[in-house]
């Protein structure tokens, strides 16, 4: 292998799109688990006890707004990598 | 302020603030012609005239255009209120009761006169600008991070200054270590950490939108990119109603007195 001549702009821009497929698929399954935790036992608790509904239902809320930012932050780091990269300058030298 | 008589002048000024924002919007984007579409360059923000060491952005622009609407909007509608309203009225009363409903369920007060102008001003804000950008011409200031780092910077400030002046200085600064004194390190970094989550929520939401959007133009023009856009208003409201929940939650918790 020629490690000196290998094109190694080239392979930067694949390996950041390759990282950023399971990235993704990472970032947006473990908020989803986290949300299903949240809304069983939001569902369980108003079955269990159907008076105190109103104020499970805006914990519930609150939590499932914190957890979709996770998911959030995720995309927009792998947009970010992905179109607007702002290392590529540097990295890439013929553009 | 005295009254303006003639409606006319009030959408003259509207319209004019407006153009200029569509004007600088256009004036100020990449500087040659791309050969191909580049993103990067379209979602970043570009000084339009510089006024001695600071530069005037497009998002500056925007957001003058969309506080000008706004004030017009507000000065228009609560011009004739009447006891049996009309259907702009009823429809102002019922968001800002739907308000006052948060700030009532979350914060814990019956009197949510003090609270009512900052949440009310935060939710109207992200909301509006949220969706100025379907507006032809203009685009939504939200994506410049400068925006939400400045809403998260007067949450960040408004939380203590409520609680001051809601409790006094002592009791405020005493509920910080109030079960037990290791919540004091605990309790700094929260706050630090609160008003970075709730910028980076905003920001990635909404530029996160804007990338797709930008990306199915590069695919089709016209008819790929108005399903994002329509899934783009529905977002761009319920971000805007996760910042108040999230403020008055934060309000709450330095006003609510510990049991």
């Amino acid at each position: 292998m020629d490690w000196n001549n290998l094109p190694w702009d080239k392979i930067f821009i694949v390996l950041t799109v390759l990282i950023s497929g399971p990235g993704v698929i990472v970032g947006i399954v473990v908020p989803a688990i986290g949300q299903m935790i949240v809304a069983t036992s939001g569902l369980k608790a108003i079955a269990r006890q159907p008076e105190a509904g109103d104020r499970i239902n805006s914990i519930v809320l609150l939590s499932l707004a914190m957890l979709e930012s996770l998911a959030i932050y995720v995309l927009a780091v792998v947009l970010i990598l992905i179109f607007a990269n702002p290392m590529i300058k540097y990295i890439v030298n013929l553009e | 302020m005295k009254r303006i008589n003639n409606p006319l002048t009030l959408v003259l000024l509207v319209a004019v603030v407006i153009g200029l924002a569509v004007v600088s919007n256009l004036l100020s984007g990449p500087a040659d012609e791309a050969e191909e579409p580049d993103v990067a360059a379209e979602i970043a923000p570009c000084p339009v005239f510089t006024v001695g060491p600071l530069e005037v952005t497009t998002t500056i622009i925007n957001t003058w255009a969309m506080m000008l609407l706004l004030g017009a909007g507000a000065y228009v509608a609560g011009r004739n209120l009447k006891l049996h309203p009309g259907p702009i009225q009823n429809l102002l009363e019922w968001i800002i009761e739907a308000i006052e409903k948060l700030i009532r369920e979350m914060v814990g007060v019956e009197d949510t006169t003090i609270f009512l102008p900052v949440v009310g001003t935060l939710a109207f804000f992200i909301g509006v600008a949220n969706l100025i950008g379907l507006i032809p011409g203009l685009r939504c200031p939200t994506p410049d991070i400068n925006t939400p780092l400045a809403l998260a910077l007067v949450v960040f400030f408004s939380v203590p200054y409520f609680g001051i002046r809601t409790r006094g200085v002592w009791r405020y600064l005493k509920h910080y270590v109030e079960p037990i004194f290791l919540m004091l390190p605990i309790e700094i970094a929260s706050e630090i950490a609160r008003t970075f989550s709730l910028t980076f929520r905003l920001f990635g939401n909404i530029l996160g939108e804007e990338i797709i959007i930008s990306i199915l133009f590069i695919v089709m023009p016209l008819f790929v990119p108005v399903p994002m856009m329509l899934f783009s208003i529905f977002t761009g409201l319920l971000q805007a109603y996760i910042f108040a929940l999230l403020t008055c939650v934060y309000i709450g918790g330095a006003v609510k007195a510990h049991k």
